[in-house]
């Protein structure tokens, strides 16, 4: 090859190539980066306490892409070029190989700017031996505190303080908690300054033996203020190795479940805030859907049992609206998710218009046969659906809707969660303004009051129902779309989840009020979500089921029953 | 002379749908097996219809007669159902183990037995809500008693606070599901989703449990025979008879009526001085019974039992049967359930896509995929075009017909 007889020039062109590259690119000096390639080569030695003191040497250099190299040398991309350069190549095709910085991973040009293409013999690979790959693991956690990237400072700052790791890094754990002390202290974000201090304890605590007495319990007490659950875990290990030893005294023994206690209640009180949380988002879907059904048996006394499948119309809607804004993981394209909020609501609204104008309509005051006529459209609907969609379809959170804001130390509040919750709020607002400062809403009034007085004055009834039918559909398809941000979509999530739970809310909450409709779907929603870390997600279900029947023993009209003339016999 | 022929007429014509149902399922079907006319196989499918039929003619009952629309009869079905798989499943194929106290796990339980951490196969055991479930007479027994007891509670605590209409609906729905959710978990030792299967013999003796004692005695009969599912459809008929009998029998006296009247204005009887949850509480149970029943011999001719037969369609499935033939007639619950049954029999025989429907489905779409878009309209079209169903067809079309000469003879008389 050509490579072969320009050997000379080429070695002398690219070596001075690289250096200035080097030197490009890095914030630090040239020089640092000289010394990094003199490191590097030994990298390739054949001793392996050579190849590891390398490895620590690294260590000393706050290079940001070091981070990156040791990936590269785990995975056997590293290269010795003619003895004299380590070079990196990830990918080799045939006879020649391109080639790479190792530090910065950008292609090496000559002065054309075409990358360097060497023939495979010149190469000479290195090979790491299973010691130095798991040093260099470790290593590179330590890497990862000096990145500028915050989230890659975090995983860096969490591994630094795994007991793993500490054992692994050997000496340099010295260094690691210089750096982990500088940045419990620094002006970093809270979240890494506690972290921080957490791993710098844990480190500390590893390293000092049970004879320093009373350095090792303050550091105790220390772990048990950071009140996290990695803490809890070191300390319950440890406390119970010191009780197989005889080293145990009352004293040590008392410090230490002192802070397990205080964690373990922190982390309680954390776990029954996050359930409630999840069950005040579970409770406003509940109550976007019990809404519709609440107020159309109101109004007219049917039950709708195709609500679901509304709710499960609104779900597709916003899966097509996907699909036409071409929104992936990958490319996002997070405009869909706004126009699939009114599609989702004017699909359901039109389909709930039909099955009103077809079925409801002639169904009046007969709730047993509105209830068979509209589980036979349920049927129609969800059999429809699969068969054009299939079983299992994905829809994609739109990309800011991944993460959650970290309210207090350990609770997260995902973001989904919340805008679920504030649809709701809108939504139930939106009602109530409806229903109450509306002429439409004075006239559903009157017409769930009296029908035949409100009629002889004039109040058009039929448009009326159909009015009231078609919002509370719309809403069922906005609980739909909702639900996309935090659960599965299949075409019969309406009929197995949802139908039954919103009605247990309408007969729990009394009909027709909206008041009983959020107070039920906010109760049901958040006892659901507290009993099934307890007992299981079936267990919580029976026993929830047993709470309604009881509950109905005493209150049979629900919390916020009709009275006086409206109320049935 | 005038009336006295009349009242032997009214008697005629309100059991000739009775004595129609004995013709056909006890003669005429048996006959045309023995002639060779039609197989086995259709034989043990209407028998299994057949057991369908005794929950609808339960259903029809407690929402016919007394308006309570139960969605939880799938529920004693299973019930039931369960309690005849433990019964065979004891009994069923050579595979699973005998424990450590001598009892034989149940192949279906075996596969899929929920062990704790630590524990081996070794350690599995047959769970003690299996062992009752041993001896056939017990199980019958048990099989009739749990539907029932489940029945008074659900009723006691349901009638009794009065609630009543689409609220007994919607709660007897959710318990339907609950138990679904109940027998689904692995852990409940219940078979899991794959159900109870495996099932190989009945047996009639009493024996001690252990390994392969039935599959020796003379009085146990192997379940895959001809000779057998034809005695078990015989059976099944026999139960329809005498529960049809039975529950002619309630319709036509004092209590029949109070049911009706339950239906029709409760408050008004409760003001009475009735109770009427004591009334509809008997209903209810005698229902879950029946469904009961239905499950027991249900399952020897399908030989299998899922969760998923207690699912809330199921019982919705159930009410369709009763719409379909009409509700309030005894007739009606069996006529609609072989309908509903026999149509989807003859709609799923055909393969091909039916035409134009694959402008709006990928492929088209065949009846079988199409089944619960039929199944929804059928719905639809009892609801709201045909409430009375089809026993009443004939007496429709032919009163239509009938009609003008008689009230030409109203109008001769006065």
């Amino acid at each position: 090859m050509t490579a072969n007889k320009t050997f000379p020039l080429l070695a002398l062109c690219l070596f001075f190539c690289l250096t200035q590259l080097l030197a490009d690119s890095a914030e630090v000096g040239s020089a640092a980066v000289e010394e990094i390639q003199q490191i590097l080569l030994k990298l390739g030695d054949k001793k392996s306490s050579i190849r590891k003191t390398a490895i620590m040497g690294l260590a000393k250099y706050d290079h940001p892409g070091l981070e990156a190299l040791m990936n590269a040398f785990k995975l056997r991309q590293l290269y010795v070029w003619n003895d004299n350069v380590v070079i990196l190549c990830p990918k080799i095709e045939g006879k020649t190989a391109a080639l790479q910085d190792p530090l910065t991973q950008e292609p090496i040009t000559d002065v054309s700017g075409k990358q360097f293409q060497v023939t495979v013999t010149e190469l000479k690979q290195i090979r790491p031996g299973r010691p130095e790959r798991g040093l260099a693991e470790n290593v590179k956690s330590l890497f990862k505190l000096f990145s500028p990237d915050e989230e890659t400072q975090l995983s860096g700052i969490k591994r630094c303080g795994e007991a793993k790791t500490i054992k692994g890094l050997g000496k340099l754990t010295d260094l690691a908690l210089e750096k982990l002390d500088d940045l419990a202290t620094g002006n970093q974000s809270k979240k890494i300054q506690r972290l921080a201090l957490e791993s710098a304890l844990l480190i500390r605590i590893s390293r000092i033996s049970l004879d320093a007495g009373s350095t090792h319990l303050k550091l105790v007490t220390q772990l048990g203020h950071t009140k996290s659950q990695r803490s809890q875990k070191f300390l319950e290990k440890s406390l119970a190795q010191l009780e197989k030893s005889s080293a145990l005294t009352p004293q040590i023994q008392r410090t230490y479940q002192a802070a397990i206690a205080k964690i373990r209640t922190y982390q309680q009180f954390i776990s029954l805030l996050g359930n409630l949380f999840r069950g005040l988002s579970l409770g406003s879907v509940l109550i976007l859907m019990a809404l519709g059904l609440a107020i159309t048996f109101g109004l007219m006394g049917v039950i709708n049992m195709a609500h679901g499948e509304l709710m499960m119309i609104g779900a597709y809607t916003t899966y097509v609206v996907q699909l036409v804004f071409a929104h992936t993981p990958e490319t996002p394209n997070n405009w869909y998710f706004i126009f699939a909020l009114p599609a989702s609501f004017l699909m359901s609204a039109t389909i709930g218009l039909l099955i009103e104008f077809f079925v409801v309509r002639h169904l009046y005051k007969r709730p047993l046969e509105s209830l068979l006529a509209t589980w036979g459209v349920g049927l129609i609907l969800i059999q429809m659906i699969r068969l054009r969609f299939g079983d299992n379809i994905g829809v994609n959170a739109p990309s800011w809707g991944r993460g959650g804001i970290e309210v207090i130390q350990d609770l997260v509040f995902p973001y989904g969660r919340c805008f679920i919750i504030a649809i709701c709020a809108f939504s139930v607002g939106a009602m109530y303004y409806l229903m109450r400062c509306t002429k439409v809403g004075l006239m559903m009034r009157a017409t769930m009051q009296n029908r035949e007085m409100a009629s002889s004055l004039g109040v058009n009834t039929g448009f009326v129902d159909r009015c009231t039918f078609a919002f509370g559909s719309g809403i069922a398809g906005i609980a739909g779309y909702a639900w996309t941000l935090i659960g599965g979509v299949t075409p019969d999530m309406g009929q197995t989840n949802f139908i039954v739970d919103s009605f247990l809310v309408v007969v729990t909450g009394g009909v027709g009020e909206i008041i009983g409709v959020i107070c039920a779907g906010l109760g049901i929603g958040g006892l659901t979500k507290t009993l099934e870390p307890m007992t299981g997600t079936i267990w919580a279900k029976i026993l929830l089921l047993i709470a309604v029947v009881i509950f109905i023993q005493f209150k049979p009209s629900g919390l916020f029953a009709a009275k006086g003339r409206l109320a049935d016999d | 002379m005038h009336s006295l022929a009349n009242t032997a007429d009214d008697q005629l014509r309100r059991n000739l749908p009775l004595i129609l149902w004995v013709l056909l399922g006890l003669v005429v079907i048996p006959v045309l097996y023995i002639a060779g006319v039609i197989s086995i196989g259709t034989v043990n499918k209407l028998g299994r219809y057949l057991s369908f039929a005794l929950v609808a003619i339960g259903l029809d009952l407690i929402w016919g007669y007394a308006g309570i629309l139960g969605l939880c009869q799938a529920l004693f079905f299973c019930l039931g159902g369960y309690a005849m798989g433990m019964y065979l499943a004891h009994h069923g194929g050579p595979e699973g183990i005998i424990d450590k106290t001598g009892w034989k796990l149940p192949a279906c339980l075996f596969v899929v037995y929920p062990y704790k951490v630590g524990e081996v196969p070794g350690d599995a055991m047959v769970p003690w809500f299996w062992k009752p479930f041993w001896s056939l007479p017990n199980t019958i027994f048990l099989g009739l008693l749990i539907p029932g007891i489940f029945a008074f509670i659900i009723g006691y605590f349901g009638f009794r606070s009065r609630v009543r209409g689409v609220y007994f609906a919607i709660l007897t729905q959710a318990i339907t599901v609950a138990a679904q959710n109940f027998f689904t978990m692995n852990n409940m030792k219940f078979g899991g989703t794959n159900g109870l299967t495996r099932f190989a013999h009945i047996c009639i003796a009493r024996h001690p449990h252990g390994a392969d004692v039935c599959q020796q005695s003379a009085l146990s009969f192997d379940l895959s025979t001809d000779t057998v599912q034809f005695t078990l459809y015989l059976l099944t008929t026999m139960a329809i008879f005498v529960t049809y009998l039975l529950y002619c029998y309630i319709t036509q006296t004092r209590l029949g009526r109070i049911l009706v009247a339950v239906r029709d204005a409760e408050n008004t009887l409760r003001f009475s001085g009735y109770k009427p949850y004591v009334y509809k509480l008997f209903a209810f149970i005698l229902a879950a019974v029946t469904a009961g029943l239905g499950g027991l011999l249900y399952v020897p001719q399908m030989k299998i039992i899922t969760p998923y037969n207690m699912g809330a369609e199921r019982s919705i499935l159930i009410v369709i049967f009763v719409a379909v033939g009409g509700r309030g007639t005894l007739s009606g619950a069996l006529v609609g359930t072989l309908a509903v049954n026999l149509l989807y029999d003859f709609l799923t025989s055909f393969n091909q896509p039916i035409p134009l429907t694959n402008m709006l489905f990928p492929g088209g779409l065949t009846f079988a995929k199409a089944w619960p878009i039929v199944l929804g309209l059928l719905f639809l079209a009892v609801v709201l075009g045909y409430p009375n169903g089809l026993v009443k067809l004939p007496q429709h079309l032919l009163g239509k017909f009938k009609k003008a000469p008689d009230s030409d003879q109203i109008g001769a008389h006065q």
